[in-house]
């Protein structure tokens, strides 16, 4: 990656490689282009000064990647904001934020003006509000252009609008200037943002979760589009971000923030393989892995992130930091040099203790892997508590306001059949507008005039002609959603919420008040919480509260809705571990929709790929990661970023091209056909038996080598997939693989 | 958070006395903790209790009725033997502000409450049957809406409807005529608030949990909307008694014997100069009784508000010590 700068806006003419050594040597390539030092952000609440960023240090070396991580709440949105200059002017900022040696703060909005989205660019999170739904695309990147360079002729700016769509992998982007927002999908939006924001050639870009609103695979595309545009523009960017999967790959220092300070900051490997800082131990050990088999609980890191109201007066993790001492709570650690590599500091007293042998499991005394009754039951004999047998659920798209002419079928379930037994987690994975929502609701909202069958506890939809039959099967099923804060009635103490459930089930006050006591218990809630309102309790709190009710009524059956991808990271793993307990403790089984495969590879034991309302792959869940024989779940699982940096610099990533075909267009043939890896490489006469026929689900043919050491065991292994060419070559146009590593199967 | 394993040992000990009852309180009791913490709130509803009072009672102070002219005490000022001075008719005006404000408040009241009441109903029907009921619907609350109420209600009080009129009260004809006109709005935007609602996770965790229809409606949806609702009632009453004094003022509202606030107002504008009194006290009693109503208002939104504020000084508390969300 190169290191060159420009002092003055950049035209639209490309630039040659000797051209940018020139302006390169107007400025030394090893300062800093963007330095802060000892940035302190407060604002002014009802409640008193939160004093949100408490002291930020760092240098930003020319197109070297910062990634800044931390919970919400941690302050490194607000940092990023406060160098940009985009905070109320109510936020008080003191310290010194240096861009090129030039100081930022203290400038005047009109003087700001000058360095946004010139020499510093931002792209924000949420990529469908950050566009102007009114203006065409083309416009909006045009309006960048036009403001820095007012002399530019209106030719060379839509020449150099077509040139930046190019390049952040906008396909045909002459006709898709003349395009509106709402014309493309949230990942196009992300590489329109991306576009606006490089479209001056910054020096810093600043990237404020880029791919969290995304999906994996377009998280993966969009990632792929920042790192091109980081090294067309030689650009540094500051990677914010709450996912340590994401930075692992591409940062070259991460720092992690916690209560508005850095705790610990040093090189990616530092960090990530040697953390000294317990917090930064506690969020590794919180993710779950993708590519790891092995089962161990996730760390959980208890209580919440402190008030920023009342200045901490000792260490600000000491009230949740399992190693906490007296001397923690003394004064607050400075950030010093720790673990000997250069760079690597930490804010712990205990730094030099917590070598790399330091087992983070221990320190934060994860529970042990619970183990449930079934487990030693081969599923086979375990008793089905949920079958779904042939479901479809078709929409019709009609056009016209008076006369409505159907234009097209939205197969937004086709034909699902899968089961569930006792004591296992069935996980449904797959992009948005694959169909699993509507595969929930389905179950959820069962009735007899379904096309297809849905078998709950043995009682089928078909005999739910009377309510007492559709009571007792609601009584084996119960949904925990995935947004706690919308799922409680605003209006209900907890205590409400509870008896809700157990009201309907004809129970007495007196029984419903133990029962209520047993489940709070039961979710690890003080029990004198009960007559609190949902939204004094924080976002873990409120999904134990879910869990709790749903298990109410006792159901056999829990139906989890992205449980945990409301939840911060650290919480997320006492949401995931509980999970894991009351499935042993209690015998249930789940069915989860969920798009985080890490957490899905960690809780279930069978998982369905689904692609199109169609499951392209289902099976024992190490059989379908480890092995994954569709393309599309190769891509899936390829795309998942992993919290290791030396393996994510190796891996072998497939970017699949596009988004989920509109349902108008859907192939005849194998729905994937259009974005499928496999199939560009195939040769023609191949190819047409894609297009034309479908793909049945079928079993693994045990590989001969298989074969020969499961002689004799049964035929069939638990993984069936749709596709006629699993094993066939993958296009190397979306194959993407950054160092030279050795070549190895996702 | 506590960890899944340890339940916090003080929670353990406090078990005991938990599975007792007093650890619950009643989400009245919250309710109105918050609102009588809200000081001028409670002023405006002293306020207005006191007119309430004063309009039922006032009357035994004095000797003199609405009716009851003193011929010797034409258009006097106010005097020991007439608390606030007579009208030019003679009729002492302590005992007319009496009668008016008590039509006052009855009208504002009755058509507050009934006019809500109508609306909630109407409004969560549209919203829960949706489709074909709900267009009709709508299209009646439209044609009402564009139906011009002022005509309707002068056409009602004086030209039309002769046997109506000999058989009601003026008062509670401008009741019946207010009624049907003031309750399309608030149904439409109960209409617009349950339809969003009935997407809320909540409604659908209780529908998933086998709650039937009914008590969905009755438990999720009308509370969710019931803050919407006293304050609506509130506005409502309000704007029922400023409808009320304006049809009066106009000369199409309380006809004469009948007395309101309206008339007395209406009948003394012309006389400001020379009777100032009898401008100024029935003016002053309504201003006391819509800003009172105004007053209340504000109280009785905080006091619904989960998202409000107002904690109680025992929370405050227990939340120090254990978890409490950052401010926003």
């Amino acid at each position: 990656m190169s290191s060159e700068t420009y002092l003055e806006p950049a035209g639209p003419t490309s630039h040659s490689a000797a051209e940018r050594l020139q302006v390169a040597g107007l400025y030394s390539p090893s300062d800093a282009v963007l330095s802060v030092r000892d940035l302190h952000v407060r604002f002014n609440s009802e409640n008193g000064v939160v004093h949100a960023v408490r002291g930020v240090d760092f240098d930003l070396m020319p197109g070297k990647t910062l990634g800044i991580v931390g919970e919400s709440g941690s302050g490194k949105s607000v940092t990023s904001l406060a160098i940009m200059g985009l905070l109320p002017p109510t936020a008080e900022i003191a310290g010194s934020v240096r861009l090129m040696g030039r100081e930022l703060l203290g400038l005047n909005d009109k003087a700001m003006c000058a360095y946004r989205g010139n020499d510093i660019a931002m792209v924000f999170q949420d990529p469908l509000s950050s566009l102007t739904p009114v203006f065409t695309v083309g416009a909006q990147i045009t309006e960048a252009l036009t403001i820095h360079n007012p002399t530019m002729s209106k030719q060379a700016k839509e020449a150099r609008a077509v040139e930046l769509l190019a390049m952040v992998g906008i396909p045909s982007p002459k006709d898709r200037l003349k395009a509106f927002p709402h014309e493309f999908s949230g990942g196009m939006r992300q590489r329109v943002m991306i576009a606006i924001a490089i479209a001056n050639n910054p020096r810093v870009l600043i990237a404020d979760e880029p791919t969290t609103a995304l999906d994996v695979t377009i998280q993966a595309q969009v990632l792929e589009v920042l790192q091109a545009a980081q090294e067309e523009t030689g650009a540094a960017v500051v990677m914010i971000t709450h996912d340590l999967g994401v930075v692992a790959g591409i940062a070259d220092d991460i720092m992690v923030m916690y209560a508005g300070k850095p705790v610990e900051t040093g090189q990616v490997d530092d960090i990530y393989y040697d953390p000294r800082m317990p917090y930064t131990m506690g969020l590794l050990g919180a993710v779950p892995r993708v590519d790891v088999a092995e089962k161990t609980s996730l760390v959980p890191i208890d209580g919440i992130p402190p008030n920023l109201i009342y200045t901490p007066t000792g260490c600000s993790f000491a009230p949740r930091c399992p190693l906490v001492s007296d001397a923690c709570r003394a004064g607050e650690p400075e950030l010093l040099p720790a673990g000997g590599k250069a760079g690597h500091k930490a804010a712990c007293i205990k730094s030099d203790a917590l070598g790399g042998d330091a087992d983070v499991l221990e320190i934060f005394s994860a529970p042990p892997v619970p183990l449930s009754r079934f487990d030693a039951i081969p599923r086979g004999e375990r008793a089905t508590v949920l079958e779904l047998k042939d479901v479809r659920k078709h929409f019709p798209l009609t056009k016209g306001a008076l006369l409505k002419r159907r234009i097209g079928t939205v197969k937004a379930v086709d034909g699902l059949s899968f089961d569930i037994r006792e004591g296992e987690c069935f996980s449904i994975v797959g992009e948005s507008g694959s169909g699993k929502t509507t595969t929930l609701l389905e179950i959820m909202e069962f009735h007899k005039d379904q096309d297809g069958e849905v078998v709950i506890g043995g009682l089928s939809n078909k005999e739910a002609t009377t309510g007492k039959v559709r009571s007792a099967m609601r009584r084996e099923l119960q949904m925990v959603f995935q947004d706690p804060t919308g799922a409680l009635d605003p209006r209900f103490t907890v205590y409400e919420v509870l008896a809700e459930p157990l009201q309907n089930a004809g129970l007495g006050n007196r029984a419903i008040k133990k029962r209520i006591m047993e489940l709070m218990k039961l979710v690890g809630l003080q029990p004198d919480h009960v007559n609190r309102f949902p939204n004094q309790f924080s976002g873990g709190q409120r999904q134990r509260v879910g869990i709790a009710r749903a298990l109410a009524v006792n159901p056999k059956l829990v139906v989890l809705d992205e449980p945990v991808s409301a939840l911060d990271v650290s919480v997320q793993a006492g949401v995931i571990n509980l999970l894991d307990q009351l499935r042993a403790e209690l015998g249930l089984s789940y069915l989860m929709v969920a798009h985080d495969l890490s957490v899905v590879r960690h809780i279930s034991n069978r998982v369905a790929v689904m692609y199109l309302g169609k499951i392209v792959e289902i099976g024992e869940v190490d059989r379908v990661f480890d092995n994954p024989r569709h393309p599309y779940t190769r891509a899936l699982l390829s795309a998942i970023p992993v919290p290791d940096p030396q393996l994510e610099r190796t891996r072998e990533r497939i970017i699949l091209k596009g988004d989920l075909p509109s349902p108008l267009d859907a192939p005849k043939g194998c729905n994937f056909a259009t974005r499928c890896p496999v199939f560009e490489a195939l040769p023609a006469a191949k190819q047409e038996k894609c297009l034309t026929l479908e793909p049945p689900l079928e079993f693994v043919p045990a590989s001969s080598a298989a074969q020969a050491l499961e002689a004799g065991r049964l035929p069939s292994l638990d993984q069936q997939f749709a596709c006629f060419f699993p094993d066939g070559e993958l296009d190397e146009d979306m194959l993407v693989v950054h160092e030279t590593a050795e070549p190895h199967a996702p | 958070m506590t960890n899944l394993n340890a339940v916090d040992p003080a929670a353990v000990a406090q078990d005991a006395h938990l599975e007792s009852a007093d650890a619950v309180i009643g989400k009245s009791t919250i309710i109105f903790r918050r609102f009588m913490r809200n000081k001028t709130a409670v002023a405006g509803l002293a306020i207005f209790l006191g007119l309430t009072i004063f309009s039922f009672i006032g009357g035994y102070f004095t000797p003199w009725d609405k009716e009851t002219i003193d011929p010797f005490n034409i258009g006097m000022p106010p005097s020991g033997e007439h608390f606030l001075g007579t009208s030019q008719a003679g009729i002492d005006l302590y005992a007319m502000t009496v009668e008016g404000t008590r039509i006052s408040i009855l009208i504002g009241l009755i058509v507050g409450l009934v006019s809500v009441l109508v609306a909630a109903v109407y409004g969560c029907t549209m919203a829960y049957f949706g489709g074909k009921v709900d267009k009709v619907m709508l299209f009646v609350l439209e044609a009402l809406i564009m139906m011009p109420a002022l005509l309707v209600v002068a056409v009602a009080t004086s030209g039309g409807g002769e046997g109506l009129k000999n058989n009601l009260p003026s008062w509670l004809l401008l009741i019946i005529v207010l009624l049907v006109f003031s309750w399309m709005g608030t149904a439409r935007l109960i209409r617009s608030l349950s339809m969003s609602l009935m997407q809320r996770d909540f409604v659908k965790a209780a529908q998933y949990m086998g709650v039937p229809p009914r008590r969905i409606v009755w438990r999720h949806l009308v509370p969710n909307i019931g803050s919407l609702l006293v304050l609506d009632i509130t506005r409502g009453v309000t704007g029922a008694i400023l409808a009320e004094v304006a049809f009066s003022f106009i000369g199409i509202g309380i006809k004469v014997p009948d007395v309101s606030l309206g008339v007395l107002i209406g009948g003394a504008t012309s006389q400001v100069q020379t009777f100032p009194w009898m401008f100024w006290v029935p003016l002053t009693v309504m201003f006391l009784l819509t800003g009172s109503l105004a007053m209340m208002n504000d109280g009785l939104r905080d006091a619904f508000d989960p998202s409000s504020s107002s904690v109680g000084k025992a929370k405050k508390k227990s939340a120090k010590n254990s978890v409490k969300e950052p401010a926003k």
